[in-house]
């Protein structure tokens, strides 16, 4: 026979934060802004799951896609690249959150300028921010 | 309902720049995105057999309409067709299940559950 619930359990909130239905979508890149050097992506996917998982509760990181990305600083030059696309789910609230906001966008901003890139691409939601830059700090 | 972000507050929070809106909307029940996390996730267990995702340790029994069984058999007969990725239904069920249970929030999990008077005729 299944045990009572206690009512204690019964009113502790199992779903806290309310919706998930903002999605955020990050590009790791695989090689710097040149095309040819090869950055530790392993390392840089890692980094940002670790970050995902602490700011909004969790993500999930696909398998390396191909992907190429026209520097308009460097006469147009084509990068071709093969980036880790990193998926994370969170809520409205969470999103527009300063401290999260904060810490999504000094992570990107690191591997950015760690990683030698033009710019880190985000999508929020149905929109697409690019993080740029990131030799001046 | 959709919310709508302020996507100002969120540009200025990244120190970031707008550069507009994207037409996908990445939406989780993409066929694409099934695949890719079904090949992500799934590994052969050590001692042979499917694969599967080694973070689904608990097994319980789950009653499904035929109707649901039906259609989750089609959809894996699909991938397993056009892409060649074997994924069983029940294993499709759990990655959806883990999703839906992910993005619920606490008062749509609330009135899911809530008893529903029934019309009397």
């Amino acid at each position: 026979m299944a045990k009572k619930r206690t009512k204690r359990a019964r009113e502790r909130p199992v779903l806290s934060g309310g919706r998930k239905s903002v999605l955020v979508v990050l590009f790791v890149p695989s090689v710097e802004r040149d095309g040819r050097t090869l950055i530790d992506q392993h390392h840089w996917v890692d980094a940002a799951l670790e970050m995902f998982g602490r700011v909004f509760g969790g993500a999930t990181a696909y398998p390396q896609a191909k992907g190429i990305w026209r520097d308009d600083e460097r006469g147009g030059a084509l990068v071709k690249d093969e980036p880790v696309v990193v998926h994370c789910y969170t809520t409205p609230v969470g999103i527009e959150d300063s401290r999260n906001l904060a810490e999504l966008g000094s992570f990107c901003r690191t591997m950015g300028r760690q990683a030698r890139q033009g710019e880190i691409g985000l999508v929020i939601g149905d929109e697409y921010f690019a993080i740029r830059g990131f030799a001046e700090e | 309902m959709k919310t709508e972000l302020d996507m100002d507050k969120i540009a200025g929070g990244l120190g970031a720049e707008r550069r507009g809106k994207v037409s996908a909307t990445g939406g989780y029940f993409g066929a694409m995105q099934l695949l890719a996390e079904i090949e992500a996730r799934f590994r052969v267990p050590a001692g042979g057999g499917r694969a599967t995702d080694p973070r689904w340790t608990e097994r319980r029994l789950v009653p499904l309409a035929p109707r649901t069984l039906e259609r989750l058999e089609a959809i894996t007969a699909k991938v397993r067709e056009h892409d060649g990725v074997n994924v069983e239904p029940m294993q499709l069920a759990a990655l959806l299940l883990e999703k839906t249970t992910e993005q619920i929030s606490e008062d749509e999990a609330k009135e899911l559950v809530r008893p529903r008077r029934r019309t009397s005729r």
